[in-house]
């Protein structure tokens, strides 16, 4: 029988693994998250450059298909707002200012909203269908999977300020070991402080709120100015 | 079971209609219902279009959106999102309890989703199998005598679909999720529920799949080309859906073994002590996290053409269906090597431990599987060589195809030189790594006729691609898959399958497919179209001796089905905790293994393949007990 692991062990004593593993992995997971958020929208920068070089029957951007640049403009400006927020709440966190982060938290995720819902005027507002040929077909395609992107992403940040708010009386101080798959029985809570895992994933949410604001920028650009 | 446990059992209607797959199949059924209710009150007969086709798409997306959703809280995938919108705080496990009922629902231990996917992609590889025998049994009269010509593209089409998207997690989703922690001497993935979500939503995928029987089917194949895919009836939402499910649970699945491999790997396990099974799986995941958002989109876009009426692949409206080639096989061909290279990285992972010898090369075969990770981006357009691109660009995709046989044969060379001068056991496990040698060099070898743009304009199209990708495919990664089933399941059970009963599966199965495929080579040359349900009377003979071929292909999976049971379930013979005396870490635990894995993180000391080192140091040892720090 191997030393590395016994039927007949006691739950009890199974070491606990690393206490910055739990970081370490959400970290991770924004980065490569980011990377296939890249090739998602990729797939929509093609399809507008092809259908624009190819211009079947004139029909890439027929005249009345003009889309609100002052809409958009606010759309893409709110959203990088917000990751900018974000990003103040995480450096309030770090420097131990948790009610500056929860009030800033709760800012960014209500800029967040109103961009959604600006996004959501500027489609019943905008004056052609998405049959209006390539461009309205890619412009609906496009701002729809992004305002679904930014949905899931402030879901994530809803998630982080109501657990700041709801444990906002517990002090805590530096994360405290994240107890994952360490305890007797595994039928427990598993992460012993329940604001350990804040920092690490605002630190993760800050990242991939900036680069889906920065694709958003990208978009801006692409579907208003070019 | 404590008595505290025991007095806290909930009684048995409770656990019938609690988060489970019976729950799950119920709010499925029922999310489907409102659904299709929903989508006609918001559309209705009075569109005109839906008037016109007596088809209501969004009706059937809806049905299916709501009915996936429905599954998945019945599974009780709702409730951690919804204490997380209350502010509760995260946590890791869940149901990670004993019993047979844990295989029935959300459950966060990775050796318990490992054998979930080993049963559902194998319940579904049976289905696409069974289509497969269908498919010979028209093709053994040159004109339709069994199926209508609708019927069977339809056939062939959810073989294609549903071998091509189950099987992409043939080997990350049983084995992978079971052993990469193992071998890594981690005790979870880094994302246990994501890791049981990508399972689950696959099996809603090939659920939704069958289900386009009730719509007509689909006429397109697997690869969904437009602008059949928008003139199609609602059978093709049932396509669209499924695939776009399957992406999602690529990419997670990708996005989970990446984070799990860089973040959680043991003291002392440095990248070049990586086991070359997880290499694969790295491999493997960077281009299921990359390829997969492509086909998500491009199905979007296809969604959006057949309910919002957009136009991105409408010809007339400003769009092109060639946008959707280019962008299918963006993800269609990495696609390919995401099939293919986990059967790689069996093969090198079980060599060394058949030839006693270190894997030969190490360096260079984890080269050739990240070189055929690049290049498989690079190379997509040889799809389309016949289908009117600029001729100016045949030449460099040309070339990158080639190309791809460099890294490829880096593979290769490794598995010969490891097998040289070893001392090789001719165990179950070891033939069918043998076969793939065979197999995939006659894949590989009939695939630079296709790359290469004179004879491709010959032969795409015919049954000799169709011949060529399954040497590739299923020689490749399908014996590869019973390799690694026969390999791991002592470990993963506890139990051992019998031996004359797998060598009489491998000779069967490799016989009969080589005398399905082989011909279907020539049968290709001489000019017989894929997904045509007629041929010439002069291939008669030849299609009736695939179709044969064929049957007795798919009597060799009855042996491995009898195999499996008998050997599980009534012989239960127990296996010894290390039956092939192999080095890694994986069968340095008792078998099965305890829902832990670790008492105590080990650290790495030793090289992966040390094998026919005399007196060589153990790879692993627990690491020494921190004082105070046990929990």
């Amino acid at each position: 029988m191997s030393s590395l692991a016994d039927h007949g062990t006691e739950y009890g004593v199974v070491e606990s693994e690393p206490p910055e593993l739990l970081g370490r992995n959400l970290n991770s997971a924004a980065h490569l998250l980011a990377s296939a958020t890249a090739f998602f929208f990729l797939a929509f920068v093609f399809a507008y450059f092809y259908l624009r070089s190819l211009d079947n029957d004139h029909l890439w951007r027929p005249k009345h298909v003009d889309p609100s640049l002052t809409l958009g403009t606010l759309v893409m400006a709110l959203t990088v707002a917000s990751a900018v927020i974000v990003r103040l709440g995480l450096d309030d966190h770090r420097s131990g200012r948790r009610a500056q982060w929860r009030l800033k938290g709760a800012v960014a995720l209500a800029a967040g909203v109103v961009a959604v819902v600006l996004q959501v005027v500027e489609w019943t507002t905008v004056g052609f269908g998405p049959a209006d040929g390539g461009y309205a077909s890619v412009f609906v395609g496009w701002t729809a999977f992004n305002v679904f992107f930014i949905v899931g992403t402030l879901v994530w940040l809803e998630n982080l300020v109501a657990t700041s708010i709801r444990y906002r009386e517990i002090p805590s101080g530096a994360p405290a070991p994240g107890h994952a798959s360490g305890d007797p029985g595994r039928m427990g809570h598993d992460i012993f402080d329940p604001l350990s895992l804040v920092r690490q994933g605002l630190e993760a949410l800050s990242f991939y709120w900036t680069f889906l604001a920065g694709l958003g920028v990208v978009a801006w650009v692409i579907l208003y100015l070019a | 079971m404590s008595a505290a446990a025991v007095e806290i059992r909930p009684p048995v209607w409770r656990r019938l209609f609690g988060f489970n797959a019976l729950t799950a199949v119920l709010l499925g059924v029922g999310g489907w219902y409102l659904g299709w209710f929903i989508g006609h009150q918001v559309t209705g007969p009075s569109i005109d279009y839906f008037g016109d086709i007596d088809q209501n798409d969004i009706s059937i997306f809806l049905g299916y959106f709501l009915g996936v959703g429905g599954f998945l809280i019945g599974l009780g995938f709702g409730v951690y999102p919804w204490a997380r919108l209350r502010g509760y705080p995260p946590s890791l496990r869940e149901k990670e309890t004993e019993g047979v009922g844990r295989y029935f629902g959300l459950c966060t231990d990775h050796k318990v989703v490992g054998i979930q996917y080993l049963c559902g992609i194998g319940l579904f590889f049976f289905i696409g199998g069974l289509n497969a025998m269908l498919i010979r049994a028209e093709l053994l009269s040159p004109t339709n005598h069994i199926f209508p010509p609708g019927q069977y593209l339809t056939l062939v089409g959810m073989h294609g679909t549903m071998m091509m998207g189950m099987m992409t997690s043939g080997i990350l989703g049983p084995f992978a999720n079971y052993f990469v922690p193992l071998m890594i001497g981690a005790r979870r993935m880094a994302f246990p529920r994501i890791e049981s979500l990508t399972f689950w939503l696959l099996m809603a995928a090939g659920a939704i799949l069958t289900t386009t029987i009730f719509f007509g089917g689909f006429p397109t194949g697997w690869t969904g080309y437009e602008p059949l895919n928008d003139q199609a009836n609602g059978g093709m939402d049932a396509y669209i859906v499924f695939f776009a499910l399957v992406g999602i649970s690529m990419c997670l699945l990708g996005l989970n073994m990446i984070a799990t491999i860089v973040t959680m790997r043991a003291p002392g396990l440095t990248w070049s002590r990586l086991p070359i099974f997880c290499w694969g799986v790295v491999a493997t995941s960077i281009l299921n996290l990359l390829a997969a958002p492509v086909l998500i989109a491009v199905l979007a876009m296809a969604m959006l053409d057949r309910t919002a009426q957009t136009v991105f692949f409408n010809a007339s409206g400003g769009g092109s269906p060639y946008l959707y080639q280019n962008l299918f096989w963006v993800f269609g061909h990495p696609e390919v090597y995401i099939l293919a290279l986990p059967g790689f990285a069996i093969v090198l992972e079980l060599l060394p431990v058949f030839a006693r010898k270190p894997l030969w090369g190490y360096r260079l075969a984890v080269a050739g599987l990240l070189g055929v990770t690049l290049l498989s981006f690079l190379v997509w357009q040889h799809h389309l060589f016949v289908s009117g691109i600029n001729a100016d660009l045949r030449p460099f995709y040309m070339l990158s195809t080639e190309l791809i046989s460099i890294p490829t044969g880096f593979t290769f060379i490794c598995g010969l030189m490891t097998l040289w001068r070893g001392q090789i056991r001719f165990t179950v496990p070891m033939l069918f790594c043998l076969a793939w040698f065979f197999n995939f060099l006659i894949g590989g070898l009939s695939g630079v006729f296709l790359s290469d743009v004179p004879s491709d304009v010959t032969t795409h199209g015919s049954f000799f691609s169709m011949a060529h990708f399954h040497y590739t495919i299923m020689g490749g990664l399908v014996f590869t898959f019973f390799a690694a089933i026969y390999y791991w399941i002592p470990k993963m059970t506890g139990f051992q399958l019998n031996e004359l009963l797998g060598k009489i599966h491998f000779w069967v199965m490799f016989l009969a497919f080589n005398s399905t495929f082989a011909p279907l080579f020539a049968v290709g040359f001489l000019g017989q179209p894929r997904r045509v349900v007629s041929y010439p009377a002069h291939l008669h003979f030849l299609n009736e001796w695939v179709s044969v071929s064929a049957f007795v292909l798919g009597a060799s999976m009855l042996v491995f089905l009898y195999n499996f049971v008998y050997s599980l379930l009534f012989a239960r013979i127990p296996a010894p905790a290390n039956p092939w005396g192999s080095l890694s870490l994986e069968w340095q635990l008792p078998s099965p293994v305890p829902v832990h894995d670790f008492d105590r993180l080990p650290v790495i000391s030793g090289e992966p393949y040390a094998y026919g080192e005399q007196g060589g140091p153990p790879i692993a040892a627990p690491a020494p007990a921190p004082a105070g720090g046990m929990s």
